[in-house]
C-alpha cells in the first residue's frame, strides 16, 4: 500500500509536470505591423515596444528610430492605442504629431511616422490567422485529465483506508466524508469546465492533489479540523473560478486596483488594531469562533497591484504607488511581527519591481538596505536572533532541546518516515508544536514519505517554470507580472517553510502552499493559481483566458 | 515585452535556489537518514527516554541486551553484563561507544527506504562480534583490577573481546556521576604509558633506518649511565645484540637505539603505526596516543624510545598494530558488527593502509617469537603460534603498570591482542596469563559452536 500511494503520486504529478513543462506554444498574432520599404511584423502580444533596441517586441534598427520609441498597444479587433516614450524624433499619426506620454487611438490603415519611418498597423487577414490557426492547433494540446482524476480518486479513496487503519476510532465521519466530497467537486469541476471547451487542468490537478494531502495532514493531526478546511478549500475554489473570469477581461481587472489596495490596507489595519486588543502583536483575526489570517488575503491583491500593463510600466507614478504600498504592507506585517510574511511580501517586491523596471543595481540597493533593516530586527528581537543563533547548529546539545526543537523532531521523524512513509495516521510528528503548519514538509515526509514530500515542491516548481515559461506567448505584461509574482510568492513561502523546517534556514513559522493546514492559507493557495491560469496561452486550455472565436 | 521575458530570470533563480536546497537536504537525508531517525526526540522508538525495539547479541547469538517497549532486558548473568557492559553500553548512553549509542540505526532496523518502518515493532536483531564467554573470561582474569583487555581477528577486523574495569552491573544500580570512570572504557577512550611494549615501535624504525643493526651489540652493566642518567635494568644483560635487547627488554640499550635513530625517525614510525592520530571504526573513535620526541634533549628522547616520558598509547590502536605486524604490515580496521555474509572471511576486513614494510614486519614477527621462546614460554601458551612482547610501565605509583600486547598466528586463531593491567606489577607476571585464559576461552567457545 505505501508503494501504491508512491507510485500513484509520482504517476498525478509527473504526468502533470511533463505536461506543464513540454508546453510549446505559437504567439497569437493579433495583426501586423507594416513598415515602408521594411516589410511586416507579426504583433504577437497585445503589448509591443516599437523602437531600435534589440529588446524591442518590435525591432526596427534604423538610427532616427529611439531606443523604446512608442507602444503599442490591442484595445480589439480594430482599435489599438499608440503611445510615445519621449522620443528623440517623435511619433506622428495622420499628421499629427503625438504628445509623449500621451495616449492615441490608431485604427488599422493609419499612418504613423516614427522618426522618418512611415508605418501601419494592419489586421491579420483570414488568410493569415487560419495558417495561424493550423500552427496553433499543432502545438502540443495538454494531457488529457481523465487518467490523472482516476488516479487522484483511487489516491483519496486509498487515504482514507489508510487514516482509518492509522488513526483507529479516532477518525470522524466527516472526515472521510470531506475527503469523498473533494473527489466529487473534483469530477465536477473538470467535467463542467471541460463540456465549456477548456482543456488545461494540469495545474488544477496538482492542486487537488496537494489539497487530499492537506486534507489527510489535517485528519492525522485533528480530525475534526477537516471539515473547516475542506470549506476553507471550497470558498478558495470558487474565488480561484471567480477570480479566473475576472482577469479575462484585462481593463476592468486594472481598474479594480485602487479599490485593492484600499482594501488591503483596511484589512491590515483591522489587523494590527484587533489583533492588538485580543492577543498582543499576532497576524490573526478572530470573528465569532473562526480566525483568519488578514495578510494570506493581502497576497492575493500585493500581487494584483504589483502587475501592469505595458503603458503603466513607462508611467512614474504607477511605481510609486507600488512602492508606497509595498513600503506599507511591509510595515504592517513588521508591525505584526509577522517577519516570515514581510520577507516573503519583499521577495516578491523585488522580484516584481524588477520585472517592471529591470533595473538590476535598484534591486540590489533595495535588497542591501533591507539586509539592513534585517540586522536591526535582529538587534530588537532577541528571539528572533536566537533562532540565527540556532540556525546550522540545531543538532548541538546546547539548542537541540530548546530552540532547535522542532528541527530536530522534523528531521528525526521525517527520516523515520524513509522514502516510502509510514502512512497516514501512523506519524508522531503530529505531538510537536506546529507540526502541520511550519513542519508540514516534516509531516508528509513522516507519513508519505521522502519521495512524495519532495514531489510536493517540485510541482511548485513546475508552477513556477510554467510562469516564466509562459511570458513568450503573453498577451499583456500585467498577466505576465502576475503569474511570476505568484510564482515567487509560492517558491518564497516553500522555500521558507522547508528550508526552516530542515535547518536550512532560522525557521521563520510561514505555511507550505496548498499542503499547510489553515484555511486562509488554502484558499489564498487555490485563489492564487488564478495568476498562473491567466498566463497559460494555450489554445482554449485556461478557463482565465477568454476562448477564441 | 521580450524584457521582461529576460527579467523573469530572477523567478527562475528563485526557483533553482529551492531546487538546489532540496538537493542539499536529499543528501543529508541520505547521509544522516539513520543518527536521525535513532535520534532521542523520535517518540516512534522511544520509550520514556530509552529506545524500544531491538536486541544486541555476541557471536553466538548470546542476548546480550534487549530494547522493549517496557524497557531493557539484559542477560541473566550478571558477570557477562559486567564483562560487556562497555561493548553493549548502558540505556542512558553515558558509555559513549556502546553499541547501543553508535548502532541506533542498526538496532531500531533503519533503512532509507523504509525508515522506522515495522509493524511488529520488534526492531532488528544485532550481532556482535564479541565472545561474551571470553568477555566473562577476561572479567574474571582481571580480577578487579584496573585493565582493558582487546583481541581481534586481525584477518577480519572482528573484535572478539573488549573488556573495560571497573565496571558495574547494567542492570542493577548505575553510578549517578555521568564522568564516572566505570562509564570510560579503557580500551577504546584509555592512554596509557605504554611501557616496553612501545619498543616494538622503536625497533620498527631501528629495522629500517640501521642497516648495520645485524652487528650491533650494546654492554648493559644494569645501570648503564649516560651522561649523568641511569636507564636502569633489573640486572646487568651483558652483551646483548639488537634481538637480544628486545627479548630480555633491555632498556639501556634501547636508551642507545633511539638516540642512534634519532627523534625525527622514531616520530615518523611512530605515526606510521597508527599512534599519534584517533582511529575511526564503525561509529566509534578511539582516543589517540600523544608523544613528545624532543631533538635537544638526548635523556628524554631515549625515555620516550623506551615507552616512558610522556609517551601515552590507545590499547586499541597497540592492537591493531599487533594486527599490522602479523598481517605482513597491513592493518585491518577492528569492527563490533558481525556482518551476515561470509565475504568478509574470504576477503579479509578493511584495510586502513600499510603501517610496516613487509621485510620490517616479518622481522619484528621473528623478534616476537624470540621473545616468547626466550622469556615468557612458548608452552605457557600451548596451542597457540604466539609472537608478544611485555611492558611494565613506570608510572610513579607504587606499582608498576602490567602490558602484554601480540598476536596468534594460524587459520584458525589469527587474534591480535593488547592486556594493560593499572599497578598489575610485571607485565610478564600479571598480563600474560590473562591473554592466556583468554585465548583458550575463545578456542573453546568455537569448538563448542561447531
Amino acid at each position: 500500500m505505501r508503494w501504491l500511494f508512491v507510485v500513484l503520486a509520482a504517476y498525478i504529478l509527473l504526468i502533470s509536470i511533463v505536461s506543464l513543462l513540454s508546453t510549446r506554444c505559437t504567439p497569437e498574432i493579433w495583426g501586423y505591423f507594416l513598415v515602408e520599404d521594411g516589410g511586416n511584423y507579426p504583433i504577437t502580444h497585445w503589448e509591443n515596444v516599437i523602437g531600435r533596441s534589440r529588446s524591442a517586441d518590435i525591432n526596427i534598427p534604423l538610427k532616427t528610430m529611439s531606443g523604446n520609441h512608442a507602444i503599442l498597444s490591442r484595445k480589439s479587433e480594430d482599435k489599438w492605442v499608440i503611445k510615445d516614450l519621449g522620443s528623440r524624433n517623435g511619433t506622428v499619426v495622420n499628421g499629427f504629431p503625438l504628445e509623449p506620454g500621451r495616449r492615441y487611438l490608431v485604427s488599422p490603415g493609419d499612418e504613423i511616422v516614427m522618426g522618418g519611418v512611415h508605418s501601419t498597423v494592419a489586421p491579420a487577414s483570414l488568410e493569415e490567422s487560419r495558417n495561424n490557426e493550423v500552427m496553433r492547433r499543432m502545438d502540443k494540446v495538454p494531457v488529457a485529465p481523465w487518467k490523472i482524476l482516476l488516479a487522484i480518486t483511487l489516491f483519496q479513496l486509498l487515504t482514507i483506508v489508510q487514516l482509518v487503519i492509522g488513526l483507529g476510532e479516532n477518525i470522524t465521519v466527516g472526515a472521510v466524508l470531506c475527503i469523498i466530497l473533494l473527489s466529487v467537486v473534483m469530477w465536477t469541476y473538470v467535467t463542467v469546465f471541460k463540456a465549456m471547451g477548456r482543456k488545461g487542468f494540469e495545474m488544477e490537478m496538482i492542486a487537488f492533489f496537494m489539497s487530499t494531502i492537506n486534507l489527510a495532514v489535517t485528519a492525522s493531526f485533528d480530525p475534526g479540523a477537516v471539515v473547516k478546511e475542506f470549506v476553507a478549500l471550497m470558498l478558495g475554489l470558487g474565488l480561484m473560478i471567480f477570480m479566473c473570469y475576472y482577469l479575462q477581461d484585462l481593463d476592468r481587472t486594472r481598474k479594480l486596483k485602487p479599490t485593492l489596495i484600499i482594501l488591503s490596507a483596511i484589512l491590515l489595519i483591522l489587523n494590527l488594531v484587533l489583533g492588538k486588543a485580543t492577543f498582543g502583536a499576532t497576524n490573526w483575526i478572530e470573528i465569532g469562533s473562526y480566525t483568519f489570517q488578514p495578510s494570506e488575503i493581502v497576497k492575493l491583491a500585493f500581487i494584483c497591484i504589483g502587475a501592469s500593463t505595458l503603458e503603466d510600466l513607462y508611467d512614474k507614478n504607477n511605481t510609486i504607488v507600488y512602492a508606497g504600498f509595498s513600503l506599507f504592507c511591509l510595515a504592517c506585517l513588521a508591525l505584526m511581527s509577522d517577519f516570515g510574511t514581510a520577507l516573503i511580501f519583499f521577495a516578491t517586491y523585488l522580484v516584481v519591481s524588477f520585472l517592471r523596471s529591470g533595473d538590476f543595481s535598484r534591486l540590489i540597493f533595495t535588497g542591501a538596505g533591507a539586509g539592513a533593516m534585517g540586522l536591526m530586527i535582529l538587534k530588537f528581537k532577541p528571539y528572533i536572533a536566537s533562532r540565527f543563533d540556532a540556525w546550522g547548529n540545531v543538532w548541538d546539545p546546547q539548542y537541540i532541546d530548546s530552540i532547535g526543537y522542532q528541527q530536530t523532531r522534523t528531521m528525526a521523524f521525517g527520516a523515520g518516515g524513509g522514502l516510502l512513509g509510514l502512512g497516514a495516521g501512523n506519524g508522531s510528528l503530529k505531538y510537536v508544536g506546529a507540526s502541520n503548519t511550519d513542519l508540514v514538509f516534516g509531516f508528509v515526509m513522516e507519513e508519505w514519505g521522502f519521495i512524495i514530500a519532495v514531489l510536493l515542491v517540485l510541482c511548485l516548481i513546475t508552477l513556477t517554470i510554467f510562469a516564466v515559461m509562459s511570458i513568450v506567448a503573453g498577451r499583456s505584461t500585467f498577466y505576465t507580472i502576475c503569474a511570476c509574482g505568484a510564482a515567487t510568492m509560492f517558491l518564497m513561502q516553500t522555500i521558507l517553510n522547508v528550508f526552516g523546517a530542515v535547518d536550512l534556514f532560522p525557521l521563520t513559522g510561514v505555511t507550505f502552499p496548498f499542503v499547510s493546514t489553515g484555511g486562509t492559507s488554502l484558499l489564498t493557495s487555490w485563489a492564487m493559481l488564478a495568476y498562473f491560469k491567466a498566463a497559460d496561452m494555450r489554445r482554449d486550455a485556461s478557463l482565465a483566458v477568454r476562448k477564441e472565436v | 515585452m521580450r524584457k521582461q521575458e529576460r527579467r523573469a530570470w530572477l523567478c527562475l533563480s528563485l526557483a533553482l535556489l529551492l531546487f538546489v536546497g532540496i538537493c542539499i537536504f536529499g543528501v543529508r537525508f541520505v547521509r544522516d537518514g539513520g543518527k536521525w531517525a535513532s535520534f532521542y526526540g523520535n517518540t516512534q522508538i522511544y520509550t520514556d527516554g530509552l529506545i524500544n525495539r531491538g536486541t544486541f547479541t555476541d557471536r553466538y547469538d548470546e542476548v546480550l541486551m534487549e530494547c522493549t517497549d517496557e524497557g531493557v532486558v539484559y542477560n541473566g548473568n550478571s558477570s557477562i553484563r559486567k564483562a560487556t557492559v562497555h561493548a553493549v553500553g548502558d540505556p542512558e548512553g553515558n558509555i559513549a561507544s556502546g553499541a547501543i549509542s553508535i548502532y541506533r540505526s542498526q538496532l531500531i532496523g533503519y533503512d532509507l527506504l523504509n525508515g522506522t518502518y515495522d509493524t511488529s515493532k520488534a526492531g532488528k536483531k544485532v550481532k556482535l562480534t564479541i565472545d561474551a564467554e571470553a568477555n566473562e573470561a577476561a572479567y574474571y582474569a582481571l580480577g578487579g583490577r584496573t585493565g582493558a583487555v582487546g583481541v581481534y581477528n586481525w584477518k577480519t577486523g572482528e573484535i572478539l573481546c573488549m573488556v573495560s574495569t571497573p565496571s558495574f552491573d547494567p542492570a542493577g544500580y548505575l553510578p549517578a556521576d555521568d564522568d564516572s570512570s566505570y562509564y570510560f572504557n579503557n580500551f577504546i577512550d584509555g592512554a596509557m604509558t605504554p611501557g616496553s611494549t612501545f619498543k616494538l615501535v622503536t625497533s620498527a624504525a631501528v629495522i629500517e633506518t640501521l642497516s648495520n643493526r645485524d652487528s650491533y651489540s650494546f654492554e648493559c652493566d644494569g645501570v648503564n649511565e649516560y651522561e649523568g642518567t641511569e636507564f636502569n635494568d633489573i640486572s646487568g644483560h651483558g652483551t646483548v645484540n639488537f634481538r637480544d635487547a628486545l627479548a630480555v627488554s633491555c632498556n639501556g640499550a634501547f636508551g642507545d637505539l633511539t638516540r642512534k635513530v634519532g627523534a625525527k625517525a622514531l616520530e615518523e614510525y611512530t605515526r606510521k603505526a597508527g599512534l599519534m592520530e584517533p582511529l575511526k571504526f564503525d561509529g566509534i573513535t578511539t582516543a589517540s596516543g600523544s608523544f613528545s620526541f624532543p631533538s635537544d634533549d638526548n635523556i628524554k628522547l631515549s625515555w620516550a624510545g623506551i615507552g616512558q616520558a610522556d609517551d601515552l598509547v590507545n590499547p586499541c590502536e597497540m592492537m591493531v598494530y599487533m594486527g599490522a605486524i602479523a598481517n605482513g604490515g597491513e592493518a585491518v580496521q577492528p569492527t563490533l558488527i558481525k556482518s551476515a555474509t561470509f565475504i568478509k572471511e574470504l576477503t579479509g576486513g578493511k584495510s586502513l593502509g600499510r603501517y610496516l614494510d613487509e621485510d620490517t614486519a616479518n622481522e619484528l614477527r621473528s623478534m616476537m617469537k624470540n621473545n616468547v621462546v626466550e622469556n615468557y614460554g612458548e608452552d605457557n601458551f600451548y596451542g597457540f603460534d604466539i609472537y608478544a612482547k611485555t611492558g611494565t610501565a613506570q608510572t610513579g605509583s607504587w606499582n608498576p603498570d602490567a602490558w602484554f600486547v601480540g598476536f596468534t598466528d594460524g587459520e584458525e586463531s589469527p587474534y591480535a591482542f593488547v592486556v594493560w593491567i593499572k599497578e598489575g606489577g610485571h607485565g610478564a607476571d600479571a598480563a600474560a596469563p590473562v591473554v592466556r585464559t583468554v585465548l583458550n576461552q575463545l578456542e573453546a567457545d568455537k569448538e563448542y559452536s561447531e
